[in-house]
């Protein structure tokens, strides 16, 4: 009975072991895989240059820009919009409808990101282009649009959480004073709770890099230096998946491994800046 | 100045919260304006007899029965693997691990939660390669791997959520059975995983629909647009996400568009279904848990 | 009499010899098993995709998987081992011949044409207005006859063969602007050029349809009869390659796509039978 029990025991500590190693081993295996990148020096020209195949040069900032600015531009919608869609479902809306919207976030969770690509090529892209009249619409403004509605459900939910973290005293306190539903939000949950604000910001920032599908169908995956947000772009993320197809002996594959080492070093580091400010709920204990 | 502040955030939550339902009601009406009307038995099994399909007398072209089948199988195989080592790996951060250990296990486990899901595909497929050339040549990218990557994807998942139903028991549930004199593995098995079977079973759930949804991950690791209904699990597939992805690209005439949209409906359907039972167990499984007579 | 007696011998055997011929082009799968993965150009897949429907439903042991990705990664799977059959839009160069052992199949001929959307009034270019369009210097439909509104310039990735016989017939080498938009295959370019006024961009002449109109290089329209005839320069070869000599089913395959039926299905699916 003991050797049973101790068995599997160890079974649980050798599940938590290899689990801790396929994070390791992922790693481990963009590094092995991209080394002769690091061997010249490479690495960090790739970092600054174009991706240009007909001239050997297989740089990946303009990939980089593209990431960065798609998931910032999208954050710029996002943000606002959550902010104000869990103030309504914590406070400032009647209840019942604050109730019937948050059980649509909760589904709207569940969309996959494909359906926003989908959706976003034969409604968003026809319209932008008409709209803006200048490139082809697909372009970083569809693109953080959709992202904006795929990680506007994941914060709205995060930041009600916080909202709904006060304590209860506080709120009351509010009422005692005279004070109406939007003061107590403003000056009361919400400097409360920023630090639950920031953590759900930088998460969804994490999430919004690492998104592939929707900056795959939708940004246009044009290689060159976007000049404006109605230009076409392209992510690291649709990068690996459009090059994946390459001959893998060639330079040109080496790099989506220094691709996935950026993604990997940009979400590990998204990663430990919101456990610095420690609120994430499973590590209470 | 005040009063023009708190008056405009009331507005503006307003305006946020119908901007959102507008946004959702868009999509989803889209959706269903044009692809409600092409839901029919051609849409899933083309021209071949569903029976015919159903017991794999046939093979169906055109239609989308492969691709369902592909999701479904894909989704079975990668939860397959996930569930047991995310069960024990999360019983083990619960239970047994406390201290600097606990942080770093956690910390390496929010890090794998975090990597984007292309990433780890770029990782199934270069392990593919691996065991290609030096294991055995009759590996390539395929289901089995597809299905190992998307296990890796869902790991932290379903992790968190057997840790956090753990933990998040009362103290007094938990040294009951142990004043009695049990193990710490009976108290396990038989207290603290049935009262959090509602949270482990949700996150199940949850990753059951992860799976079924993700295209980033099985697109570099063996989901083709034509292969029938997989033979084996060393051989390529289709499946209902990457379907969509493929006609949104390249749709030969309007009736294949259509039928894009009737797979994203029917998705839609499914992952909707997936999230709903997933709350249904949150909610109701802990009352018939525990209240059971 | 005996005259008429030896003629009907002949016909009858030239009818039985036909018939026989005819009934093999499936038959060549009587009784085969397994898998066979194909993959590659995606100008090919229309075809390849018919044939293989056809032989799995004659035999259901059969199991045929299809991928595109371009003719640079059916030489590369092919070459790798990844796959059974890596089709390419061109030829593969004396460089991969040699590093993969390739043995090459012609089995088609076909364009590649420039294409715009249906709407756009633009239906005839000479070859420097082409070059400048995709280098990026003409920038304005306007500047050739169209509407005032910027040209949308698509374009495919590397590994495309489509790409490759564009480059060096076309724009004889010349630049593709970086601004174009990138799209994975024929038929995503085609989906793409239908659904935007404003876009340009090539396609395998086979793939032409009522969705895209056809632009006159030169005074040439791209057409399947201007191809065969010579008339349209930019024309390529549609390639199945294995590597080494091919066995088994691979075989197989590889001798139905050059048999009547199969010629008939390259035809049918818009390209010119090498038969």
């Amino acid at each position: 009975m003991k050797l049973i029990d101790h068995s599997i025991e160890k079974f649980f500590w050798i599940a938590a072991v290899l689990s801790l190693s396929i994070t390791v081993l992922i790693f481990g295996f963009m590094v092995i895989l991209g080394f002769p990148l690091f061997k010249g020096g490479q690495f960090f020209e790739l970092l600054s240059q174009p991706w240009l195949p007909d001239y050997g040069t297989y740089g990946i900032y303009h990939m980089i820009v593209g990431t960065l600015s798609i998931a910032f531009i999208g954050l710029v919608f996002a943000f606002p919009l959550s902010l104000g869609c869990s103030a309504f479902i914590s406070v400032l809306g009647p209840k019942r409808f604050g109730q019937i919207l948050k059980k649509t976030v909760q589904m709207m969770t569940g969309i996959p990101t494909v359906i926003y690509g989908f959706v976003g090529i034969f409604l968003l892209v026809p319209i932008i282009r008409e709209l803006f009249e200048h490139g082809s619409g697909m372009c970083i403004l569809s693109a953080s649009i959709l992202l904006a509605i795929l990680i506007s459900p994941t914060m709205i939910l995060f930041f009600s959480d916080s909202f709904d973290q006060v304590p209860k005293p506080f709120l009351d306190a509010v009422d005692a004073l005279g004070g109406n539903k939007a003061q107590k939000i403003l000056y009361v949950i919400l400097p409360y709770s920023l630090r639950g604000v920031i953590t759900g910001l930088v998460l969804a920032l994490g999430r919004a890099m690492g998104d592939t599908m929707i900056a795959l169908m939708v940004a246009g995956n044009a290689v060159a230096l976007p000049d404006s947000v109605l230009d076409s772009a392209r992510t690291l993320t649709a990068h690996i998946a459009l090059i994946i197809a390459a001959d893998f002996e060639s330079l040109e594959f080496k790099t989506l491994f220094a691709c996935g080492i950026i993604l990997y070093l940009f979400t590990t580091f998204i990663t430990l800046s919101v456990r610095s400010f420690d609120l994430m709920p499973w590590r209470r204990k | 100045m005040n009063r023009v502040l708190e008056k405009s955030v009331t507005g503006f939550s307003w305006i946020c919260a119908m901007v959102l339902l507008g946004t959702v009601f868009c999509i989803v009406g889209y959706l269903l304006i044009k692809g409600l009307g092409t839901i029919n038995i051609t849409l899933i099994f083309g021209e071949t007899d569903p029976k015919d399909a159903l017991f794999f007398r046939k093979q169906v072209f055109d239609g989308l029965f492969p691709a369902i089948l592909g999701t479904f199988a894909l989704v079975v195989l990668s939860v397959s693997f996930a569930i047991p080592i995310g069960f024990a790996a999360g019983i083990y951060m619960a239970e047994y691990c406390r201290g600097i250990v606990k942080r770093i296990f956690s910390l390496f486990f929010d890090i794998l939660a975090g990597i984007p899901s292309i990433v780890v595909g770029l990782f199934g497929f270069s392990v593919a390669i691996f065991l290609h050339n030096y294991f055995s040549s009759r590996i390539y990218p395929c289901l089995l791997i597809s299905a190992l990557s998307l296990a890796f994807l869902v790991l932290p998942y379903l992790i968190r959520t057997t840790q956090v139903s753990l933990e998040n028991l009362p103290e007094d549930i938990r040294r009951t059975a142990p004043a009695l004199g049990a193990t710490k593995l009976q108290n396990i098995f038989h207290v603290l995983i049935p009262r959090s079977l509602s949270g482990i079973a949700s996150g199940v759930i949850l990753s059951i629909g992860r799976c079924a949804e993700d295209t980033a991950v099985i697109m570099l690791t063996g989901v083709v647009a034509t292969a029938g209904v997989p033979k084996s699990v060393f051989s390529n597939y289709e499946a209902l996400p990457f379907y969509i992805y493929y006609i949104s690209s390249q749709y030969s005439d309007k009736q294949k568009l259509l039928s894009g949209y009737g797979a994203a409906i029917i998705l839609l359907v499914i992952c909707g279904l997936l999230f709903a039972i997933a709350f249904f167990i949150k909610h109701r499984l802990t009352y018939h848990v525990l209240y059971r007579p | 009499m005996k005259r008429v007696i030896c003629l009907a011998w002949i016909s009858v055997f030239m009818i039985a010899g036909n018939l026989s011929a005819f009934a093999g082009n499936l038959n060549l799968f009587e009784g085969m098993k397994g898998t066979l993965r194909i993959a590659g150009g995606t100008a090919h897949i229309p075809v390849m995709k018919e044939a293989a429907k056809r032989i799995m439903t004659f035999n259901g042991d059969i199991q045929i998987s299809i991928a595109g990705g371009g003719s640079g990664v059916g030489i590369k799977q092919v070459g790798e081992g990844l796959v059974n059959i890596g089709n390419s839009g061109r030829k593969p160069t004396d460089e991969e011949i040699n590093k993969y052992q390739l043995k090459m199949f012609k089995w088609a001929i076909d364009g590649v044409g420039v294409v715009v959307n249906p709407e756009n009034k633009v239906k005839a270019l000479s070859k420097t207005q082409l070059i400048d369009i995709f280098s990026g210097k003409i920038n304005n439909w306007k500047s050739i006859g169209g509407v005032d509104k910027p040209i949308n310039v698509y374009t495919r990735d590397k590994a495309s063969g489509t790409r490759a016989v564009f480059w060096k017939k076309a724009l004889d080498k010349g630049e593709i602007t970086a601004k174009a938009n990138f799209v994975v295959s024929n038929g995503a370019m085609k989906s793409a050029i239908s659904s935007n006024p404003y876009a340009i961009g090539y396609v395998s002449v086979g793939y032409i349809d009522k969705s895209v109109a056809p632009v006159a290089l030169g005074g040439v329209v791209p057409t399947l009869e201007n191809v065969k005839q010579g008339n349209y320069q930019i024309a390529r070869g549609l390639y199945s390659n294995t590597k080494g000599e091919p066995s088994g089913l691979t075989k197989k395959f590889i001798d139905f796509i050059f048999s009547p039926e199969g010629q008939k299905i390259a035809s049918e699916k818009g390209f010119i039978p090498v038969q």
